[in-house]
């Protein structure tokens, strides 16, 4: 059952080579042009959002809407179009689509300039020159869309799982090339990631319906789906839609649960396994609650690590005996039976913990690392928080540290978005006895320095600009740029303190 | 106005409390807009009997101190491209050092010759301050009315220069990868040339900052907003100095601004959370165009006191008094918009605690 992506220059043959491959195995193959088609057919405007990016790619929030919906229109005729799971698809970036579901075969071509020009010469009827000057322009033009939809590199070769260069290879042999690979037991897609593949093409579905209905079409919202559950997180200035929304999703076929939550702005919160009753938690909604903020759970299991052992490892307990008998690997996604908390590192019980509060805005398994999350969210740019809990477990206390602290580079860098250690929490955002403390004691370093300067207004005047100032010119304006800083640090903390005591930061 | 010492007025309980409100309207708008807040606070200074250069010394040193805490909260974002950053610097210290000449000479030319101490240098700063700032409000009303019409009301900027500047490529271009551009060096100097002259002229470099970054560079909006406030950071720190050797920075009007700026600009910013962008962008193009009536309106008394205009010296109190009223009407009214939808918006968070659930049995 594989499905393969297959991704070529314009001009580049890729069509050709997925007609080829669907001849010889018989699976269904559909390409970009055809989704074109039906895109207008079903009123996506394709062409206005391409001239958008093109012309634009500043993200706004009408161009991101609209990206997203293309995205989903994508995703969901491709996911039908699956036939025993087969499909062979081409074209513009395919490599790309369906982000964080693996095993499935991301192929790349490289066609020499020269042979992609008399393709499209032919094709167009125009001249060599002109062919060039026009794949030359169109290469940029689809560097850009791919920069700005999926925010990746159109060249970054850890894309892809196989690169053919078609200079000295024949279409049919790289189709026979193709076919061996793709049979291969790597690309054959396990029970479970399956499941993940059918939350994202419900996580579609479900786009596709809030942007049909008339009541909730153009809203700017959060989707999530995990094992039918469908999480939807909306602006304070969207609260009227919220009614609407669940209204609408309670239509949708294959929904098993819809949430809706309104939330300013989403926190991040990657951990290798979750407790409700924790501390950790606690801290976390407690920082949600003020910023009005949902807390997106993300549970990062690191590639070829027992999946289901973390409640106990957090606990510091021994594990128990059937725990060990069940510990069998799933990938992160866990069956419909009534054992699932117990095999998902305490996601399910913490989302229903969130949900309680009105602070969830979903959650997901990841295998992997720092890559696998950023495939997992990028198309979420509404975090304002990152927080890495208790990761990397079975590494030991040093390498953990050390991993993490990498991971939170990788998402600091690609997400744009601070990145914290839940150790730095409390610290850095919530109010407790060493902030009170804090507070205190740059209250009245303030209140001092405030005291003597207004005490002591014409001496100090003097010395910046009198008469006293003609002799230390330099001694005065120097000793204003180091103390106007002071000043603005000391009583920014104050300030910012005072704020975090009553809820507003 | 009596002064204490030298060029530093008398500092009365009324006068410190309107410093302190001053900072904390200022704070509130340069937490919403972004960047600004100095385009109040300045002339906010000269209407409470602040020399015009005192006034822009003061708040360039206020703003050094309150962006170097703010561009650190920027930099954890990833929102600062410090190459850029260093490139713009080069130039525009060279703009500042124009500017605090041309601000010297003018404060020092104009007093002793029977005119009015520091005239030529409010005059100066009054007609840099209305030209600039009216074209920047006009250019704001006409995107947000155009984008209204076209029923896009949240498009981003355009492209249209970005696109023209990127096709030159007079070496040195360089490459800046937080920013995801590449420009020619010669395009970058009178960006940052500009941005350092307006700094030190009247202490609103970033509204000339920020749009070129946007508009001619190309920079993605958030990285704008980070990148000029790391710079200003250095512009602030580099106009601090230049003007506390001259002599002009009362460090009284700094710290009083910074006991209403640093708390208003936290409210600032969580309002820009809570309100829509097309609003962010009237509010602002009204509050500045407001605020260049009002220095417009004080114009003809800087005339007068020079000499080139000739009214009754006792008209001065009605061209001030109504100059003060134009800028605490748009700076009031605008903080109040926006403090009142920082309320609505805090209830509100506090009232909706619960998330909306609807189960549903599907035939598996």
């Amino acid at each position: 059952m594989p499905i393969v992506l297959i991704t070529s220059p314009p001009h580049g043959l890729g069509s050709e080579l997925a007609r080829n491959l669907a001849e010889k195995t018989g699976w269904p193959q559909y390409s970009r042009e055809e989704l074109v088609e039906e895109a207008h057919a079903q009123g996506i405007k394709l062409s206005r959002l391409e001239t958008s990016i093109i012309k634009s790619p500043v993200i706004s929030e009408h161009l991101a809407w609209e990206k997203e919906l293309y995205l989903s229109f994508v995703t969901d005729t491709l996911c039908k179009k699956l036939e025993n799971k087969n499909l062979i698809y081409s074209g513009r970036a395919a490599h790309l689509l369906f982000p964080g579901v693996p095993h499935i075969l991301r192929v790349g071509l490289g066609v020499p300039l020269e042979m992609r020009i008399e393709n499209a010469s032919r094709q167009l009827g125009l001249s060599s020159e002109k062919t060039q000057e026009y794949l030359e322009a169109l290469d940029e033009d689809v560097k850009k869309w791919v920069h700005y939809v999926h925010r990746e590199q159109a060249n970054d070769p850890s894309n892809y799982d196989l690169f053919l260069n078609l200079e000295n290879l024949s279409l049919a042999n790289a189709s026979l090339l193709l076919q061996n690979t793709a049979e291969l037991a790597d690309f054959r897609i396990p029970e479970q990631d399956l499941k993940h593949l059918e939350d994202i093409h419900l996580a579609a579905r479900a786009r596709l319906h809030l942007a049909r209905n008339k009541e909730t079409a153009g809203l700017n919202l959060g989707i999530r789906v995990r094992d039918k559950v469908v999480t939807v997180t909306y602006m304070p200035r969207q609260t009227a839609a919220a009614t609407s929304i669940s209204k609408a999703l309670s239509s949708l076929e294959g929904c098993r649960e819809n949430l809706c939550t309104m939330a300013e702005t989403n926190i991040l919160y990657v951990q290798e396994c979750f407790d409700p009753k924790a501390d950790d938690l606690g801290q976390v909604t407690q920082l949600a609650k003020r910023w009005g903020a949902a807390v997106e759970l993300i549970r990062l299991i690191p590639k070829g690590e027992e999946a289901g052992i973390c409640l106990e490892d957090i606990r510091s307990k021994p594990l128990s005996a059937s725990h060990k008998d069940s510990g069998t690997y799933t990938g992160g996604v866990e069956d419909d039976g009534p054992d699932i908390s117990a095999n998902d590192g305490g996601l399910s019980d913490t989302l229903e913990e969130l949900v309680a509060m009105g602070r969830s805005a979903g959650g997901s398994t990841v295998t992997g690392s720092g890559r696998e999350v950023i495939h997992a969210v990028k198309e979420n740019h509404n975090y304002s928080l990152v927080i890495l809990g208790n990761l990397f477990l079975a590494k030991g206390p040093q390498a953990s540290t050390r991993l993490t602290r990498e991971l939170g580079l990788t998402l600091h860098d690609n997400l744009r978005t601070p990145v914290i250690d839940i150790k730095e929490l409390k610290s850095e955002f919530l109010f407790g006895k060493a902030q009170a403390f804090k507070l205190i004691l740059y209250s009245l370093i303030i209140l001092c320095i405030y005291t003597l300067v207004f005490s002591f207004q014409k001496p100090i005047l003097n010395f910046i600009g009198g008469d006293l100032h003609e002799k230390w010119k330099w001694v005065a304006a120097v000793g204003m740029v180091f103390f106007v800083p002071f000043i603005a640090y000391v009583y920014g903390a104050v300030s910012g303190l005072l704020l975090k005591l009553i809820d507003i930061d | 106005m009596e002064y204490i010492i030298a060029n530093f007025i008398q500092l009365d309980l009324s006068t410190a409390l309107q410093v302190v409100l001053l900072g904390f309207i200022g704070g509130v708008l340069s937490g919403f807009i972004g960047s600004g807040g100095a385009f109040f606070m300045t002339p906010g200074m000269m209407n409470l009997g602040v020399n015009g250069v005192v006034a822009v010394a003061s708040n360039i040193t206020h703003k050094f101190g309150k962006a170097m805490v703010g561009s650190h909260k920027h930099g954890k974002a990833g929102n600062v491209d410090k190459k850029l950053a260093a490139y713009i610097l080069g130039t525009a210290i060279i703009g500042i050092q124009i500017a605090v000449a041309i601000n010297s000479f003018l404060f020092k030319g104009a007093s002793g010759h029977g005119m009015a101490k520091g005239a030529g240098s409010n005059l100066y700063i009054s007609l840099v301050f209305a030209i600039i700032l009216s074209f920047v409000a006009i250019s704001m009303l006409k995107d947000v009315l155009g984008s209204s019409k076209s029923g896009n009301a949240d498009s981003g900027p355009s492209r249209k220069i970005a696109d023209a500047m990127a096709k030159i490529k007079l070496p040195p271009v360089i490459n800046f990868k937080v920013a995801d551009t590449t420009v020619s060096l010669w395009v970058l100097m009178p960006i940052g040339i500009a941005t350092g002259y307006l700094a030190g002229t009247i202490g609103v470099g970033g509204f000339i900052g920020v749009p070129a970054m946007i508009y001619v560079l190309g920079v993605p909006t958030a990285v704008a907003a980070g990148t000029e406030l790391y710079l200003a950071m250095f512009m602030g720190a580099y106009g601090a100095l230049s003007y506390a050797f001259q002599g002009f920075v009362d460090i009284r009007m700094t710290m009083l601004m910074y006991l209403g700026s640093l708390i208003g600009i936290y409210l600032g910013v969580y309002g820009v959370k809570v309100v829509n962008e097309k609003y962010i962008r009237m509010v602002t193009s009204l509050i500045i165009l407001l605020c260049v009536i009002s220095r417009a309106i004080a114009i003809p008394m800087y005339l007068r006191q020079l000499g080139m205009l000739d009214i009754d010296p006792a008209w001065d109190v009605y061209f001030n008094m109504t100059s003060k009223f134009f800028l605490f009407f748009s700076g009031i009214s605008g903080c109040l918009l926006i403090l009142i939808n920082v309320i609505k918006s805090y209830m509100q968070r506090r009232g909706i605690q619960k998330t909306l659930r609807v189960v549903k049995e599907t035939a598996q």
